[in-house]
């Protein structure tokens, strides 16, 4: 049972509906594993897919009206793809935890910080109620909130950007799920608060060994603590690196990101290093998505044809067909 | 080839946002204004007695006749300019009265004066416009006159404090301070840079201002405060046909159809108008 | 301790703002009552009045002599409670108010309370699915509720209820609780349909503003139960602005019922109001429009403290 990944991705293709019968491909194709303790930095830009890849692990794609077209998805033994009302509420929220996107959101603005922990909390049924205002002063004390009984009593007006996302993580481990996702934990906070937060994001896999998706658009800073590294462009995993490896990356695209230790900034996704705009949805490339911004693209590159992943170790692949040409 | 682009064009145009509700709404009103301007030119019956009073709608007399033996389908259509003539002053007037007002207001700095200035403009909205224009046509004496009157000197204060509001807005714009530096002069600024913003803002809250005079200048009409009998308007009408509902509808139906469609008509604009400034 | 602070400004802020109200209002009609062509009391009393009769009415309305005292003494009786009397019938203007103004509070709060009942499921069900050709009915015909007078839709009531059916009374009123529905249910209804075409609007647009928001996202993946999420992550957060609105709506809803009154005789305060104009009965006029003018701003203070305790967002 150990052996077997936490995660299976494999071959990942969401569309979102348009119309009746338009139908727009966001990502396509992801492929990647997540091991039991492991945390994974998702990197990639605006409208690379990486957020829609979020949402197909924590069962909302309805919700923007996009849905699995084809591929596996499997968390734990359980099948993703056919998973229905019933077996999604006993896996998210309970097994899967949830980061909400950008601090700016957090909370709920109309419920006390407490109420919502609480909440988190009380989605196990048979958790005793009268411990339950212990519990949440005791998840506020691992995301290390100070004075967490005022916390408690405060809305989320009230709490710096830091704060708002301790309480979400607090909530989110509230169940102590096998796997966090993490959709952009720590954009637009402070850089300090930003390594805070990554820290304590270390130190909840540390305690509890869970698998933690991490989502950036900023690949320096993810790579201080992920053990493996997915690079999405435009739909797709180009690449999946060990961290370690990641002065040696065998695709283009993760070496521009890396070399230029510039933030892709969001939400505009303007590329300071790679010349041009990325790709919108819909009007990729074929062939090679990145071959229009590469320095080393060849016209095999532009032939229409899906990438192959190309296995170059037990956590690293490429995509890019001319790999071995990249350090000459 | 080029007619077909035009047409085309018109076509996408029609297409964007609101497209539809802007069209319909200026094409009723169109008729609405239409018949209004012909009716009274060609074919007017509004005298009393051309038939038997309370015949029903037949060919003859499509809206048929009141208790006065008048022909109802005259007169929806001649109170078209009573009806849409009042409310245009009720609206036109307000909106120059309030925005010159309120850019003067933004303009100002004097703490005292604004304040007082700002709680009669509090005291003024505080109240809806149909019971302050009831409560000043006491004063005043009904009639469409007074009503005009009174429009123009309360409505004002809602405009006031939108255009106040914009104009402070704007004076904080960077531009504005960079025009000041650049030493223009004063008014030039006010025209040039304040006037325009303010404005478009006042004249687009005057479109639906609009709807909501129409309908309480039928409103006031209805109490007898406004036009009165034998006035062809089409709130009074309303109120004239109301003892007679049970053995002749026609009488009051009709001018309120026509009512009805005149504010359905500016409420179809004013949301296809606010679709298309959200896009959606 | 800074909260608080800022909620007792606030309140002493709104005091003031009623007290000013009702200040413009008293200097307003001492103004215009001599501004106005004409002298008001000869014109009330028609031609060939008695001179001694006029004089009397006069003093009455504090028409002689200095304007400046004759203001301080006016203001001075109000501040003791005292409105003057109706100078039709001699009766106290206060009590003209306490006899009409219940029922017409009686008719709003029931309009409200159905309107609320009508819009809140209408309101939120089409902002939460947000489909495309349900949200453009609703808004077409939400806009012709809006854009039709009340008293038209009040007449066609009438023709199909109770000319056509005789379900409904044209006219006449019961004091008493039962009975009193028998007159009051059609013009609730027509209030009602007006009053939850403007809720149902803005609620839509609040819900489906709040769809978007990350925060409720999070609240369907932590699994939160079907009653708890509708009420905290789709009602709670988006009803604010329409609690802030209904409270301003009450004001309009004041002149709403002005004429619903007339159109269905109803004995409440617009009734009076329009009758009093009519007749140029001018205490009463200027005792119900300082009624109503209190009243505006205490009832869009009391929104404004609602829509703060649902939504703390809300600046206060």
């Amino acid at each position: 049972m150990s052996e077997q990944p936490l995660v299976i991705i494999d071959e990942l293709k969401i569309d979102v509906r348009l119309t009746r019968a338009k139908r727009l491909p966001i990502v396509d194709t992801a492929t990647f594993d997540v091991k039991r303790g492991e945390i994974i930095g998702l990197i990639g830009e605006s409208g690379s897919g990486k957020t829609m890849l979020c949402r197909s692990l924590v069962g909302t794609l309805h919700r923007r009206g996009a849905y699995i077209a084809s591929g596996k998805l499997v968390f734990d033994g359980i099948d993703l793809v056919a998973a229905k009302g019933a077996q999604w509420s006993e896996i998210r929220g309970k097994q899967i935890g949830y980061v909400p996107q950008s601090a700016l959101a957090g909370p709920n603005p109309v419920m006390l910080i407490g109420a919502q922990i609480e909440e988190a909390i009380l989605q196990d049924k048979n958790f005793p109620k009268s411990k339950v205002k212990e519990r949440a002063i005791e998840l506020l004390n691992i995301v290390q909130i100070r004075r967490p009984e005022v916390v408690m009593h405060q809305y989320q007006h009230e709490l710096s950007g830091g704060m708002k996302q301790r309480v979400m993580i607090a909530c989110a481990i509230a169940q102590q799920p096998q796997l966090i996702v993490a959709d952009e934990p720590t954009t637009g906070l402070d850089v300090t608060v930003q390594a805070e937060i990554m820290r304590l994001l270390l130190s909840i896999r540390a305690e509890f060994n869970t698998s933690i998706i991490l989502v950036s658009h900023d690949l320096p800073l993810v790579n201080q603590i992920c053990d493996d590294i997915v690079v999405m462009h435009a739909g797709t995993t180009v690449e999946k690196i060990p961290s370690k490896d990641i002065t040696h990356a065998k695709h283009p695209y993760t070496r521009a990101l890396y070399d230029s230790r510039i933030d892709l900034v969001e939400p505009k996704g303007k590329l300071t290093t790679i010349n041009g705009q990325p790709p919108t949805v819909g009007s990729w490339p074929a062939g090679c998505r990145f071959s229009e911004w590469c320095n080393f693209v060849r016209d095999e590159c532009r032939v229409p044809q899906t990438m192959p992943i190309i296995p170059l170790g037990p956590d690293h692949y490429t995509t890019c067909i001319r790999y071995t040409e990249l350090d000459k | 080839m080029k007619l077909k682009s035009m047409s085309q064009r018109i076509r996408a145009w029609i297409a964007r946002p609101g497209g539809v509700g802007i069209v319909s709404g200026i094409f009723m009103m169109l008729t609405l204004m239409i018949l209004g301007l012909l009716v009274p030119l060609f074919g007017n019956r509004d005298d009393a007695f051309v038939g038997k009073p309370f015949a029903p709608p037949s060919f003859q007399y499509p809206f048929g006749l009141d208790q006065l033996g008048r022909d109802v389908f005259s007169r929806v259509f001649n109170a078209v300019g009573v009806d849409l003539g009042v409310a245009f002053l009720g609206v036109t007037i307000p909106l120059a009265i309030g925005t010159i007002v309120g850019i003067f207001l933004g303009l100002n700095r004097n703490k005292y004066f604004l304040s007082v200035i700002g709680s009669i403009i509090d005291g003024i909205n505080a109240f809806p416009l149909l019971i302050i224009a009831i409560a000043a046509l006491t004063y005043l004496g009904p009639g469409l006159k007074s009503v005009v009157i009174i429009l123009s000197l309360t409505n004002w204060a809602r405009y006031a404090r939108i255009s106040r509001t914009k104009a402070v807005v704007v004076t904080q714009q960077n531009y504005i301070e960079a025009a000041k530096t650049l030493g223009y002069p004063k008014w030039r600024i006010v025209l040039k840079h304040i006037a325009p913003n303010v404005s478009s803002e006042t004249i687009a809250y005057a479109l639906s201002d609009f709807i909501l005079v129409i309908t309480v200048v039928a409103g006031l009409s209805f109490l007898g405060l406004a036009a009165r009998p034998p006035a062809a308007e089409w709130g009074s009408m309303i109120a004239d046909g109301r003892n007679f509902i049970g053995n002749a509808w026609w009488i009051v139906i009709f001018p309120g159809i026509a009512l009805c469609w005149a504010a359905v008509s500016l409420s179809f604009i004013v949301e296809g108008l606010s679709r298309r400034d959200r896009g959606v | 301790m800074q909260k608080g602070n800022q909620l007792t400004r606030k309140i002493i802020g709104r005091f003031l703002r009623a007290i000013s109200v009702a200040f413009w209002v008293m200097v307003l009609s001492f103004v215009m009552i001599r501004v106005a062509p004409g002298d008001p009391a000869s014109a009330r009393l028609g031609p060939g009045a008695e001179k001694a009769a006029i004089e009397v009415l006069r003093k009455q309305l504090h028409l002689g002599g200095n304007p400046i005292t004759q203001f301080f003494s006016y203001v001075n009786e109000l501040i003791h409670g005292n409105l003057g009397v109706s100078l039709q019938d001699g009766v106290k203007v206060v009590d003209i108010i306490n006899r009409t103004l219940p029922i017409t509070i009686y008719l709003i709060l029931l309009s409200t309370l159905c309107a609320l009942i009508v819009s809140i499921p209408i309101g939120t069900y089409i902002g939460w699915s947000g489909k495309g050709s349900l949200v453009y009915g609703f808004r077409g015909l939400t806009a012709i509720f809006l854009a039709t007078p009340n008293f038209f839709i009040a007449m066609v009531g009438i023709l199909f209820f109770s000319v056509r059916h005789n379900w409904a009374p044209v006219f006449g009123y019961d004091n008493s609780f039962p009975q009193n529905l028998h007159y009051l249910w059609l013009p609730v209804a027509v209030n009602t349909i007006i009053l939850s075409s403007v809720i149902s609007r803005v609620l839509f647009s609040s819900v489906s503003e709040t769809k978007d928001e990350e925060f409720v996202e999070t609240g369907i993946i932590r699994g939160v139960g079907r009653r708890r999420f509708f009420w905290f992550y789709i009602l709670k957060p988006s009803l604010a602005p329409t609690v802030v609105l209904l409270s301003y709506m009450m004001g309009t809803m004041l002149g709403a019922t002005v004429i619903l009154e007339t159109v269905f005789s109803l004995p409440g305060i617009g009734r009076e109001l329009v009758g009093a104009v009519l007749t140029s009965d001018y205490p009463v006029v200027q005792g119900i429009l300082l009624y109503f003018g209190v009243i505006t701003v205490l009832l869009s203070f009391i929104g404004d403290l609602i829509a703060y305790l649902l939504d703390r967002r809300v600046k206060i």
